[in-house]
């Protein structure tokens, strides 16, 4: 029987994070003023120690006893062949993937939810504050406050509240206080339903709410915490793709490609990074962060003769195109639109360490639902990104004939999320239903234009 | 206001769960659509249009050229806010 598992010993565990910004250099953040933010700027809402780590450019980091402790509750996770989809994909690439759904709350979040409470308990703080929208941060931090016998008080936008009662209930039986945001608690909230007391929230409001909790403690004991995006949050990660990395040496593997759902960029960092440290040392990897696709591409689009600007400025090439007109610059600039993205993931993708990967999310059902039924695991949805991608890749190997090594992260598993997988099988998701009104509309642009021939080659 | 697809919906990228079209018009920020908009809708209708239509000019252009602040500022920024909302 072939090996499925690549397993490590809780000695073997990692015992320093990899910070990245030792080996990159970044434009500092700026604060609203334009200029580089002093990071004391922050202590009102993070303890001192997380901030110097936010800030440090020291390459490894060590990770407290304490800390390790309550990993071990779960880490180190396996790494897994997918042998199963290797062989339904009947590809000569060898998958492997970090089992990150097998943590308490079933995600990678814990992995800084649980150094940052510890770095607030370290600190004198009582209590966390935070803000989530489905529940899946709330569930990792108020897990990780038990650890420390710390409070934990989240703000869940009302709309996810009320949809997803199971993630507030993983929170109470946590210990965390989870309430629907707009909430009276605060004054942000009070504003909120003053003028809509019907209102299904927003993340916007709910952030605001649990920062002005945290600095509203007179008693100086309650900080707020973030589950993505910053330095501090994509080091506490890279545990999975160091644990990765030793894993693979047991079996004599490297990986030829590294793929992960990035929204944040917190899972798809905390697999790649260790492993961009290689490539900037000269190994040759492919990084791929894979996210919804942002802009038309050519499913339905007529193949016409169009102009590549909006302007109609270039000359007219034959392309998939639903008209120069249909979509305004700033949206038609193609690939990822990386709001909202981690700035580390950002600059890497800008210097082509990493090259940015795009599906739509029909694709991405179908790939985990593939998966499901090889792996077992129901992916969540935004695991399925990265699940098309590596689909994509193991294909791509066929038809190469290499027997590649891909690499990837499964983010967390979809138990909670299985509305938006019946959505999929009712066939409510759709990839592009312009009606043909719509369609009509945006092709009368073309009207006057000439028609290319479709040409074949085979 | 066309309402025609105001009860399609999708999942959030941003929340995790799903919200309908009317949620992504109504909820931005300042009351305006969500700056993801175009993103997350393009692949279900003819997004850009259907805000062209029922937004004026000056809503139209604010929320294409929306970006969300990198994640320090706007933490600078909310912090300030929630200072003031205290005193």
């Amino acid at each position: 029987m072939q090996t499925r598992k690549i397993l490590l010993s809780e000695d073997e565990m990692p015992r320093q994070w990899y910070n990245i910004l030792a080996d990159i250099k970044m434009n500092p953040p700026l604060g609203p003023d334009g200029k580089p933010v002093n990071p004391e700027a922050l202590a009102a809402v993070f303890p001192m120690n997380l901030i110097e780590q936010e800030v440090s450019t020291e390459r490894w980091i060590d990770i407290p006893e304490e800390v390790l402790k309550v990993y071990s509750i779960w880490r180190p996770s396996p790494l897994v062949r997918a042998l199963s989809l290797e062989k339904a994909l009947d590809t000569p690439a060898k998958i492997y993937f970090k089992n990150e759904s097998l943590s308490p709350p079933g995600s990678h979040k814990p992995n800084t939810a649980v150094p940052q409470a510890y770095y607030n308990k370290v600190f004198g703080i009582k209590k966390i504050t935070t803000e989530t929208g489905a529940g899946q941060w709330g569930s990792a931090l108020s897990f990780a406050c038990a650890q420390y016998g710390i409070e934990c008080k989240v703000f869940m936008v009302r709309i996810s509240f009320d949809q997803k009662p199971y993630r507030k209930s993983m929170m109470a039986v946590w210990g965390g206080n989870c309430i629907a945001s707009p909430s009276n608690e605060t004054k942000a909230g009070r504003d909120a339903l003053e003028k809509d007391p019907n209102t299904p929230g927003s993340l916007g409001i709910a952030i605001s709410e649990a920062i002005e909790a945290a600095i509203s403690d007179e008693t100086g004991q309650t900080r707020y915490s973030l589950g993505s995006v910053l330095n501090h949050v994509l080091m506490h990660q890279t545990v999975i793709g160091l644990e990765a990395k030793k894993q693979l040496e047991k079996v004599g593997e490297y990986p030829d490609v590294i793929i992960g759902c990035a929204g944040g960029g917190s899972n798809f960092s905390g697999l790649s990074l260790p492993f961009v440290y290689d490539k900037l040392n000269g190994k040759q990897i492919d990084i791929y962060p894979v996210e919804p696709s942002a802009c038309p591409t050519i499913t339905r689009a007529p193949f016409v003769y169009d102009h590549g600007d909006t302007a109609g400025y270039t000359p007219l090439l034959p392309m998939h195109s639903l008209g120069h007109g249909f979509v305004p610059a700033p949206i038609h600039a193609g690939g990822l639109r990386y709001h909202g993205m981690a700035p580390i993931v950002s600059q890497l993708v800008s210097e082509g360490i990493m090259e940015a990967k795009a599906v739509t999310q029909l694709e991405a059902y179908k790939a985990g639902i593939i998966v499901a039924r090889t792996e077992g695991i129901i992916p969540a949805p935004e695991t399925n990104h990265a699940l098309a991608c590596v689909i994509d890749e193991a294909k791509k190997a066929k038809e190469e004939g290499k027997e590649k090594v891909i690499l990837f992260n499964w983010s967390g598993h979809g138990l909670l999320d299985l509305a938006a997988y019946d959505n999929y099988f009712s066939g409510k998701m759709k990839d592009f239903i312009l009606t043909d009104e719509e369609m009509l509309k945006s092709e009368e642009i073309f009207a006057n234009y000439p028609k290319p021939a479709l040409l074949k080659n085979r | 206001m066309d309402t025609s697809k105001d009860s399609l919906e999708r999942r959030c990228p941003r929340l995790g769960s799903p919200v309908s079209f009317r949620y992504c018009m109504l909820y931005g920020d300042n009351s305006l659509p969500c700056w993801k908009i175009f993103d997350c809708w393009w692949e279900a209708f003819d997004v850009t249009t259907y805000l062209k239509l029922n937004l004026s000019e000056d809503q139209f252009n604010t929320v294409v050229n929306s970006k969300p602040k990198p994640k320090i500022t706007s933490l600078i920024e909310l912090i300030e806010q929630a200072k003031k909302r205290n005193s």
